[in-house]
Formats: C-alpha cells, sequence, structure tokens
C-alpha cells in the first residue's frame, strides 16, 4: 500500500488533473440523456423548431466536448500509469543490479520475471482509481441529484438498484474469468507443446518419429477442444445473464416510470431521460467494481515489487561498499590510496600473492598458475573463495581478503565462470561488458581468445545484435566469446574456469599460447584439465579434493604425479568419473 | 537467411472462404441465432417508443402494464437466444482452431530440417507460440464480437430505416467521419501495437536476464551498465507508448464526437417529419433511442477491428508454414550396403555463396571409426551434414550402398544414418515418450535396457520409473541426463551408421567424460563418423580425416599421420608432449 501511495505521490499534478478530468468526462455522460429529453419536451412536442434546432446544436457540441474531455482522460491516465511502470522497472532494475551474486539463490528468476511482467502493471493500474475512480463517485452523486429532482422514488429505485445489479453480475464475471483461465492454462499447456516439437524439430529429422508427435498433439488439441465445449456451454450462459439482469431491471424502471407519466407524475421526456440516465449509471458502478477488483490485485502485486526491494546485497563476511554511490576504478599501482574507514584492513597496494589457506594453493604475483583439479565442484569451490563469493580464510598480501572493500576486490579481481552470464546486445557491448571503449582494445582481447572469426562470421560484424545467452551461438563460441571479455576487462587477477573445454584441439592450442602473452607479467589462475593450457603455465598445481597435492611446471608434474598424468591425458578409465553427487554440484 | 514464407491476402481470403464452406451449417446457425437475438434486443426501445405514443394519446395503466411485460418478455428472450447464439459460435471456434493448429503441427513436423535451419527457428517458434495463439484469440473472441456487433448495427440501423426511410437516411451521418478516421488508423495501429509489445518485452526481459546474470553483473561489475541498458529499455517503451497514445488520441476523438450526429440528424429530421405528421413523436424517440444504442457496439466493432486485422496477419503467418513444400518422400526405398561413399562433393550454404567443402573424396567402410578433426569453420559439420542427407552437395555424389543418401526414404534414410550434435532436446512427456518414438515397437524392458547401456543409472531414482514427466514444470534434467537420454534413443533406434558432430561439446569436461563413455557403449558394431575436438577421440580412431578450408588436408590411422610429420602430428605433440614417453 505504502509502494501504491509512493507511485501517487511522485506525480500529484498529474493525478490532480486526472481527477479533474475523470469527474468532467463521468458527468458529463449523464448530458445526453438529459438533453435528449429536453429536444422531445421543448422541440418536438411543443413543436417548436427553434427550441429543437437549439438543443440539436448543444447535443452536437456536448459530445465534441465529451469526447476531448474523454480523450484527455486517457491520455492522462495512460501517462500516469506509464509513469508508475517506468518508475517500477527503474527501482526494480537498479536494485536488481545492486544486489549481485547471491540473487540467484535469494529469488528465483521466474518470480522476477512475474515481478517484471505483469506486477508493475498490475500495481500501475490501480491508479486509475485516481481518475476515473474519483470521477465514478462524483458522477453516482450528480445523477442522484438530477433523478431526485425528477421523483425521489425513481431515484432510490435506481440508486440503489444499478448497484445491486452490478454487485450480481460482477461476481458472475469473474467467474467467467475464472472457467476461461482454467482453459487458458491447457491451452499453454498446449502451446507449449507445439513449441516443444519446434525446439525438437531437429532431434525429430536425426532420429524420426515425427508421425507419432503429429498424432499425440492432435490427440491432445481435441482434449482442449472438448474442454473448450464445456467451457462454452457454462460461459454461454454466464453471459447470457449478465445481459438478462441489467436488461430486466431497467425494464422494471421503464415500467414503473411509464406509470408514473400516465399519471402525470414525470413527464415524457423525464420517462426518455430515466432510461438515459440507467444506462449511463452502469459506467461509474462498473467503474467502482472493477476499480476495487483492481485495488486488491494491485496491493498484492505492490506487496511483490516490495518484497523484491528489500532483498539486500550480501557482504560475504566482511565491509561491503565504503559508501553508497562510490564505484572505484580498477587502481594502477602506485595511485593514491583512497580514503577508508578506519579499522579497515589496507588492501596491497599492487599485485601481491594471493593465498588459501584450505587448499594450500599460493598463487604468486604476476605468473600465469594451472590447477588440475580431479574433482570440478572443489576447482569451482576453490575459484570461489579466491574470488571471495563465500566467506573464507584467503589473504592478499598477508591481508585477509574479507577485509578489504567488497568493491575493491570486484575491481581488481575476476573470477570468470565457464557459464558466465552473455548479456543480450551488440556483440560490441557484449565484449567491452560496460566500459567504453575503442575497436582496438576489443580486437586484441578477441584475438587472444581466438574468437576473431566469430566476429567476421557475423553478418554485421561487432554490431552484430546477440540474444540473451548467445543462444545462437555455438558452445564453442560462447566459450571463446566469455574468454574474450575477460581478457578484456584486464583485472589485477584474472581467475578462469575451465575457459577451452568446448572449443577444438586446434583453437585451444592458439588460445593456449596467446593467453600467455595477453597476461604477461599479470597473476593469472587457470583451473583446467587440458595439457595445452597446463603447458603454457608458469607454475601447475595438483587440486585432489580440497587439497593441492602437488606443485611445479607441467612436464615436471607429468614425469614426478601418477596421478596428475592419468587426469591430464584424460584416460575413460578414471577412477573419480562416477560422482554424480559431485558433479550435479557444478550445475547450480 | 532465407525467412518461412507468409501467405498472401488471396490465399487467406480462399482458406477463410473453405473454412467457412466447410463449417456451412454451423456458420449459418450462428449468424440466424444472434440475429434473431439481436431482433428481441431492438424491442424495448420500440416499445418504449410505443408507451411514448399511447402515453401522448392518453392510455391507460394497463396499457403501460400490457407494453412493459412486453419489454421484459424481449429481454429474456434475448438472453436465451443470445446464449444458444453464443455457445453454438463457441463450439465452431473451437473446432475451428482445432482444425488450424494441428494443421499447422502436422505442417511444422513434415518441414525439411534444412528450411526451418535456414529461416531460423525463432520464426518457426513465434509462429507456433504467438501467431496461432493469436489466430485462437481472434477466432474465439474478436469474430463473434464483430459478428454480434454488426448483426446489431445493421438490424438497429435497418430498424431505424424502417420507421422512416428519411430517419435512415440521417442515422448515417456520422459515417464519412469514422470510416475515415478508422482507415487512416488501421494503416498504422499494427505495427505501432506490435513495437509496443516488443519494447515491453524487452524491459522484462532486461529484468530478468539482470536477474539470471546476477553473479556476471557482479564479477564484471555491470551495474551501471545494466540501469543504463534498462533506462534506454524503459524509454523506448515510453515513446512506443506515446505512439500509440497518439493514435488514439486522434481516433477515439473523432468517433467519439461523431457519435452524437446521428443522434442530433435524427431529431432535425424527425422534428421536420413530426411537424408535417409524417411519423409519429414515438418514432423519433425509438430512433434516437435506438441511435444512441448502437454506440455501443459500434464502438466494440471499431475497437476489435485492429484485433482483426491483426488475427489477420497470423492468420497469413500460419498459413505460410504450409506453402513449403514438404520433405520430399524418397525415390529409393532402401540400399544394398553400408559403404559411404563421398565423390567430389562441393557445397556452399548458397546459391551464389562461396564453397563451404572443395571437393570432397571419402570412402568409410562398414565397421569403421572415422575421426574428423580440423580447426573451427573448416567445414566439419557441413560435412557431417552431407553424410547425414540433410543438405544435398551443389556437386559431386554422397551415397551409401550405392544410392545416394538424399534419394533415401527420409524416414528409411533416419533409420539407417544417425546424426548426434551437441544439441539436446528433452520433450515435454514421460521418459516413454522421450525414447519411444525413436523405436515405436520398443518394449519397456527394451528401453529400461537402452537406458542402462549408456549408463544413465539416475533412472533407478526416477519416482515413476519409464511414466516419470520431463520438462516444462516437470522433472528438469541436466545436460548430462538429457544426452544420456538421446543416446538411449540411439540404441533404440539401432542405425547402422552413427555420425557424431562434437555431441559432447556442450557440456563441462567431467560431464563430457562420462557421457563419452556412455557413448562408446552406443558405438560397438556401428560405422562411426566422429567430428571431434578432443584429440583422444582421434587417437581411438580407425583412421583420422583432417579437414582445412573444406579440403581433407590428411588421411589416414592416427600413427601413419604422427610418423607422417604433417599439421595432425604437430598439433598430437602439443597435446601429448612429454605424455607418450611414459605409456601406461
Amino acid at each position: 500500500m505504502r509502494y501504491l501511495w509512493w507511485l501517487v505521490r511522485c506525480q500529484p499534478g498529474r493525478v490532480l488533473r486526472g481527477s479533474l478530468i475523470g469527474t468532467a468526462w463521468m458527468v458529463g455522460l449523464s448530458a445526453r440523456p438529459y438533453l435528449i429529453s429536453r429536444a422531445v419536451d421543448d422541440g418536438l412536442r411543443e413543436r417548436d423548431t427553434r427550441a429543437l434546432a437549439f438543443w440539436v446544436v448543444v447535443i452536437v457540441l456536448a459530445g465534441v466536448v465529451e469526447s476531448y474531455l474523454g480523450i484527455m482522460r486517457h491520455r492522462t491516465m495512460t501517462f500516469i500509469r506509464e509513469d508508475a511502470k517506468a518508475r517500477s522497472a527503474e527501482v526494480l532494475l537498479r536494485h536488481l543490479s545492486r544486489i549481485g551474486a547471491v540473487l540467484p539463490r535469494r529469488v528465483g528468476a521466474g518470480e522476477v520475471s512475474t515481478v517484471g511482467g505483469s506486477d508493475i502493471d498490475w500495481a500501475a493500474q490501480v491508479l486509475t482509481l485516481t481518475g476515473p475512480g474519483v470521477g465514478a463517485v462524483m458522477a453516482y452523486g450528480v445523477i442522484a441529484v438530477v433523478l431526485w429532482s425528477v421523483s425521489p422514488l425513481l431515484a432510490l429505485c435506481v440508486l440503489v438498484g444499478v448497484p445491486v445489479v452490478g454487485l450480481v453480475v460482477g461476481p458472475l464475471l469473474r467467474r467467467l474469468e475464472r472457467a476461461e483461465s482454467v482453459y487458458r492454462g491447457q491451452q499453454g499447456a498446449l502451446t507449449a507443446r507445439s513449441g516443444d516439437i519446434v525446439a525438437g524439430l531437429r532431434v525429430l529429422a536425426g532420429v524420426g518419429g515425427r508421425d507419432l508427435f503429429a498424432r499425440r498433439y492432435a490427440a491432445r488439441s481435441q482434449e482442449l477442444r472438448a474442454e473448450g465445449y464445456r467451457v462454452g456451454a457454462v460461459n454461454s450462459w454466464i453471459e447470457a445473464a449478465t445481459i438478462a439482469i441489467p436488461g430486466l431491471f431497467l425494464a422494471a424502471v421503464v415500467w414503473l416510470t411509464a406509470r408514473m407519466a400516465v399519471t402525470g407524475d414525470v413527464t415524457i421526456g423525464e420517462l426518455v431521460a430515466v432510461y438515459g440516465y440507467v444506462a449511463t449509471l452502469i459506467v461509474p458502478v462498473w467503474f467502482l467494481l472493477e476499480g476495487s477488483h483492481q485495488l486488491i490485485r494491485g496491493r498484492v502485486a505492490a506487496r511483490r515489487i516490495a518484497d523484491l526491494l528489500t532483498v539486500t546485497p550480501d557482504d560475504v563476511g566482511g565491509p561491503g561498499r565504503r559508501w553508497p554511490g562510490t564505484r572505484p576504478q580498477a587502481r594502477q599501482p602506485g595511485t593514491a590510496p583512497e580514503a577508508r574507514r578506519p579499522g579497515e584492513p589496507v588492501a596491497p597496494d599492487g599485485p601481491a600473492d594471493l593465498h588459501d589457506p584450505v587448499s594450500g594453493l599460493t598463487v604468486p604475483a604476476g605468473q600465469l598458475i594451472g590447477v588440475a583439479a580431479d574433482d570440478p565442484a572443489a576447482a569451482v569451490a576453490l575459484a570461489d573463495r579466491l574470488g571471495r563469493y563465500v566467506p573464507s580464510e584467503v589473504t592478499w598480501g598477508g591481508v585477509p581478503l574479507s577485509g578489504v572493500a567488497l568493491d575493491e576486490v570486484r575491481a581488481r579481481v575476476l573470477v570468470a565462470d565457464h557459464d558466465s552470464y552473455l548479456f543480450a546486445g551488440t556483440l560490441r557491448d557484449i565484449l567491452r561488458a560496460g566500459a567504453d571503449d575503442h575497436d582496438e582494445r576489443i580486437g586484441v582481447a578477441l584475438r587472444a581468445a581466438s574468437a576473431q572469426d566469430i566476429v567476421d562470421t557475423l553478418p554485421a560484424g561487432l554490431d552484430t545484435p546477440i540474444d540473451a545467452r548467445a543462444r545462437t551461438l555455438s558452445g564453442g563460441q560462447r566459450q571463446r566469446l566469455r574468454l574474450a571479455r575477460a581478457l578484456h576487462s584486464e583485472p589485477e587477477v584474472l581467475i578462469l574456469v575451465d575457459p577451452t573445454s568446448a572449443v577444438d584441439a586446434h583453437t585451444e592450442a592458439r588460445i593456449a599460447e596467446r593467453l600467455r602473452a595477453a597476461r604477461a607479467g599479470r597473476t593469472t589462475v587457470v583451473i583446467a584439465t587440458s595439457p595445452l593450457l597446463l603447458g603454457r603455465a608458469d607454475l601447475v598445481a595438483h587440486l585432489v579434493g580440497d587439497r593441492i597435492t602437488a606443485t611445479g611446471s607441467h612436464t615436471d608434474l607429468l614425469d614426478r604425479d601418477p596421478a596428475y598424468r592419468h587426469l591430464v591425458a584424460r584416460g575413460s578409465d578414471d577412477p573419480d568419473l562416477d560422482k554424480p553427487a559431485d558433479t550435479e554440484e557444478v550445475y547450480r | 537467411m532465407i525467412g518461412l514464407p507468409v501467405a498472401d491476402r488471396r490465399t487467406v481470403r480462399r482458406a477463410l472462404r473453405d473454412l467457412i464452406s466447410r463449417h456451412r451449417r454451423a456458420v449459418g446457425l450462428v449468424l440466424a441465432l444472434h440475429c434473431a437475438a439481436a431482433v428481441a434486443g431492438l424491442a424495448p426501445p420500440w416499445l418504449l417508443g410505443t408507451i411514448v405514443d399511447q402515453v401522448t394519446a392518453g392510455a391507460g395503466v394497463a396499457t403501460v402494464d400490457r407494453l412493459a411485460l412486453a419489454i421484459t418478455g424481449c429481454v429474456a428472450a434475448s438472453a436465451v437466444l443470445t446464449r444458444y447464439a453464443q455457445y453454438a459460435g463457441h463450439r465452431f471456434g473451437e473446432r475451428a482452431i482445432a482444425e488450424l493448429r494441428e494443421e499447422f503441427v502436422s505442417r511444422t513436423l513434415g518441414l525439411p530440417v534444412s528450411v526451418v535451419e535456414r529461416a531460423g527457428s525463432g520464426d518457426l517458434a513465434t509462429r507456433s507460440s504467438v501467431d496461432v495463439a493469436t489466430v485462437g484469440t481472434t477466432v474465439r473472441e474478436v469474430v463473434p464480437t464483430i459478428v454480434i456487433a454488426s448483426v446489431q448495427l445493421t438490424l438497429l440501423f435497418g430498424a431505424v430505416f424502417l420507421l422512416h426511410p428519411l430517419l435512415g437516411l440521417a442515422a448515417l451521418a456520422s459515417l464519412p467521419s469514422i470510416l475515415a478516421v478508422t482507415r487512416w488508423y488501421l494503416r498504422r495501429a499494427s505495427p505501432a501495437y506490435l513495437a509496443e509489445g516488443a519494447a515491453s518485452a524487452e524491459l522484462t526481459e532486461t529484468l530478468t536476464t539482470t536477474a539470471e546474470g546476477a553473479r556476471t553483473v557482479e564479477a564484471l561489475r555491470l551495474t551501471d551498465d545494466r540501469v543504463r541498458h534498462g533506462t534506454t529499455r524503459v524509454a523506448v517503451l515510453w515513446q512506443a507508448r506515446r505512439a500509440t497514445l497518439a493514435l488514439r488520441t486522434v481516433f477515439f476523438s473523432v468517433v467519439e464526437a461523431s457519435y452524437p450526429l446521428p443522434v442530433a440528424a435524427v431529431l432535425l429530421v424527425g422534428g421536420f417529419l413530426f411537424a408535417r405528421d409524417v411519423v409519429s413523436l414515438g418514432a423519433v424517440v425509438a430512433a434516437a433511442l435506438y441511435l444512441q444504442q448502437a454506440i455501443e457496439p459500434l464502438d466494440r466493432l471499431l475497437i476489435w477491428t485492429e484485433q482483426a486485422q491483426r488475427g489477420f496477419a497470423s492468420y497469413a503467418r500460419v498459413l505460410g508454414v504450409g506453402l513449403v513444400p514438404p520433405e520430399p518422400p524418397g525415390t529409393t526405398a532402401s540400399s544394398r550396403g553400408e559403404r559411404l561413399v563421398v565423390r567430389g562433393a562441393r557445397f556452399s550454404y548458397s546459391d551464389d555463396g562461396p564453397d563451404v567443402l572443395h571437393g570432397i573424396d571419402l570412402e568409410v567402410q562398414p565397421g569403421e571409426r572415422l575421426a574428423v578433426v580440423g580447426p573451427s569453420g573448416a567445414g566439419k559439420s557441413t560435412l557431417a551434414r552431407l553424410l547425414a542427407g540433410i543438405d544435398a552437395p551443389r556437386h559431386g555424389v554422397v551415397s551409401i550402398g550405392g544410392c545416394p543418401v538424399t534419394d533415401l526414404d527420409p524416414a528409411e534414410r533416419r533409420r539407417r544414418i544417425a546424426l548426434v550434435t551437441q544439441e539436446h532436446h528433452v520433450f515435454i512427456g514421460s521418459v516413454r515418450d522421450n525414447l519411444s518414438f525413436a523405436a515405436p515397437d520398443a518394449s519397456d524392458g527394451q528401453m529400461r535396457a537402452a537406458l542402462l547401456t549408456v549408463g544413465a543409472q539416475w533412472f533407478a531414482d526416477l519416482p515413476d520409473d519409464l511414466d516419470t514427466q520431463l520438462g516444462d514444470g516437470a522433472r528438469q534434467l541436466g545436460a548430462a541426463e538429457a544426452q544420456q537420454l538421446a543416446l538411449a534413443r540411439l540404441v533404440l533406434a539401432d542405425p547402422h551408421t552413427l555420425i557424431l558432430d562434437e555431441a559432447t561439446a556442450a557440456l563441462d569436461p567431467t560431464t563430457a567424460r562420462r557421457t563419452e563413455r556412455a557413448l562408446a557403449a552406443v558405438l560397438v558394431g556401428r560405422t562411426v563418423i566422429a567430428i571431434a575436438h578432443r584429440l583422444n577421440t582421434a587417437h581411438d580412431a580407425d583412421r583420422v580425416a583432417v579437414l582445412a578450408d573444406g579440403r581433407i588436408t590428411e588421411i589416414g590411422s592416427h600413427d601413419e599421420l604422427v610418423a607422417a610429420g604433417g599439421a595432425y602430428a604437430a598439433l598430437w605433440r602439443s597435446w601429448h608432449t612429454r605424455v607418450d614417453e611414459h605409456p601406461r
């Protein structure tokens, strides 16, 4: 509720205008029956041509004014709703992009897409109440006064009767919606199936089975048709009732008014006008009923938005951001250290060794070190510790890593996961990852990742738009793009997890060679089991379970460590292959 | 990329005519019922006019009571008739949509894979989801609304004509302005609303992907970039919404200002006629009320016309899929022998594009294992597609047992030669559904055995055995499990030739190793052509072919190639430095 109120308070002028115009429009709706009744009474019945002409002109003019009010109401309300939607989207986006790595653990992606897809709309829809909602109340009052002047008895009947009709018909329509939503659900499932067939078309082409799928789909389609018949049988009655109930009420009012006309209590013109008022009154009453429904739904939506906004970033066991709003740039060695809070450990000014006590791994500053892990889950855990995605005892130049401001860690240490996310955008946007940059540097990174051919084969080169997750590219191409992106950001410490598992041996050999040159003099950790990559490392560590069992050069370890030799040769009789529990971990 | 065709207006109209004539009786019934309901609905204003006349003439309460009762009766009759009209319309709609979607799916299934791939599967996916759904909504909701509104309008205006032809002419006063502005609006509306929908979807996607990639956002410090990206999306959406709002502003202003014109004209003309005693006061009142009543269906008709137009466009796209000639049935039902021969094969992906393969010559003996290695872009996958018969060479021939593979009946070809790529797809449905289509006659026992053969131990933990539901809200399989399922399918399909196109490349290294082991079980006793990025695959093969720039540059056994000292040997050395010196 507070969130909804906030959306209103952000645009007071517009909301006020919406209320005024909404009221004027809604009240104006009742003008036409009145004007027609005057034209009938004063002009037609009296056979007074001038009076008739006068009222006809007024009817036309009133129509123009009403259409102007109607469209201004629509415009104002659209702006109010759009403003609310844009505001919600921006607030959410700002928040989501700030939370970082903990987000997937706290909130499902499905939830974000519901909030972003429909809740924002629902919340904005509530604001409609500020315009026509206010207008509906006012219009109801005005019609009440006019009717009262015609006949208090009629006024009472109509003013009570119309809302009662609304209250009877409203739930019926709601039921209609519910029955429809069941049908829609089934329809959605069927659509998912045809989408499934389209997605699996190549599999079906490779193995066969098309007829079977066509028959299966047809059977489901027939089931949906039968369900559609059932829904239609019930719904058509409900629809008929929604026509009959207001119609019968109108008939009753006409009856009553006509009898009063006979006795001379009301004029013929008034008889016609009452008929019109009843029809007109349905509009404000309907708005109010619809509005209350929107309010209920909007509150639920607003609560979900608010819940998402209260998810807080995790500081993984140490101080988080220095102060709100600062974004330290990657500091070059030698620049003046920034101000820091008292008692906060000082991060090393320049390149420094990373040490992980759990595994016993020391990453010497400025070197390319390879880590061959027999258990991929342990490799990922090691990368998480070194990059401070989990609380740990890792030290950096002797300083506890968890004591350094998180922003600074992120600016200087980059963990490039093998499944790191590729956002939608042009290839250039993906590669430069937020930095403003020239194509030459992007070219350098692409070369190092042996990925120029990807750019060359795309129709518009670096300007080619790529979807989220780069689904149109092959596994190997995606992997090389990720590598190029990581290299391009030139972090002080780069931790690469399985950077070449999906590329062919030719390309891998090229990458191994160029990676070394690209990272010359900077700290780089490559977690992989490929002899091509490990052979280029200054130092290789063999990670068995969670512990480093041997370190040395690649050739050195091949000589000394049979288990290592076995691991990098990728023999098919690897004893550690069948540990499903561990490999499941990798996927999370 | 060549897109899928879209049906032209003539084809769409013909399809619509066919549809209506197929369901001639149903359509006739629906229209008749709606007409009857609308006539009953027209009675109340007319009866009100009669009341006015009677009261003016000084009739008593009894007359009024009778007329009022008649109004009640008409309302009830109209409601009941509406119900049956709606129901009949509903049934017709359901039948029509069911026919349409089944036709679409069967056409889709008949599409040649090469056409789908060249058009991009995204286009087809949009047609199957968005377009079929849009046509469905149009048939279920838009068409009935438009039919009802049109019937009501015809009758309302007809009634005014009946009251007096001059009143009827006056009632058409708003027609010119409404027609003009509607034409103007319709010409612009669909693209504008589609742009709005796309902008809105993009904003949602920005939010969702930001959440999905949260770790990457933090790692690469993309916060500001994401916010900037989102702000742009918000601005684009705002622009798109403003554009549609501008269209509506013009459209609704003119339309709504036009609504009172007929009422005014009828009162004026009616006054003139009444003064000369040509029509009664009641007739004029009834005409004015009819026209007031016509506003609502007219409004509905105008609002929904745009939707109908969009439905029409979607229908054209759905029909377009049927315009692609289906995969031709083969000219030869079977072939003798299993020897795979490639002679002088050249291939390019478009008619005027450069050749990707420049004259490939290759022979693979039954039961042989051939590994194809080479750098990215050398044409390895293209060669795999030619061997599997998905594409035909531009020049030269690819034959199996002496018969060109593309001449084989598609079903027969798939049974003999299977292509396994890094893509794997788990179909929505049970485990059985996911296996049975490869071999419709396989028993449950054979399916279980196939799963065990490929090392799918996870199968034992499934709650409902072969009936366990997979995909879309049910149990999700990991990449390795999905690939194993695909391999089990192969075991059941039992092709004599397998073409593996980097079947494990998209998996992480450990999973890849497990899957390769599962694969080994499938390969036993078959001809295998493996496109490999792992050199140990090449090492284990009978022969290795090195492909570079669309040509086979080296071919021979692993040992021969290493001994020859060419490109393959250099690569092998860099891969296995020293490992060779420590034989296991």
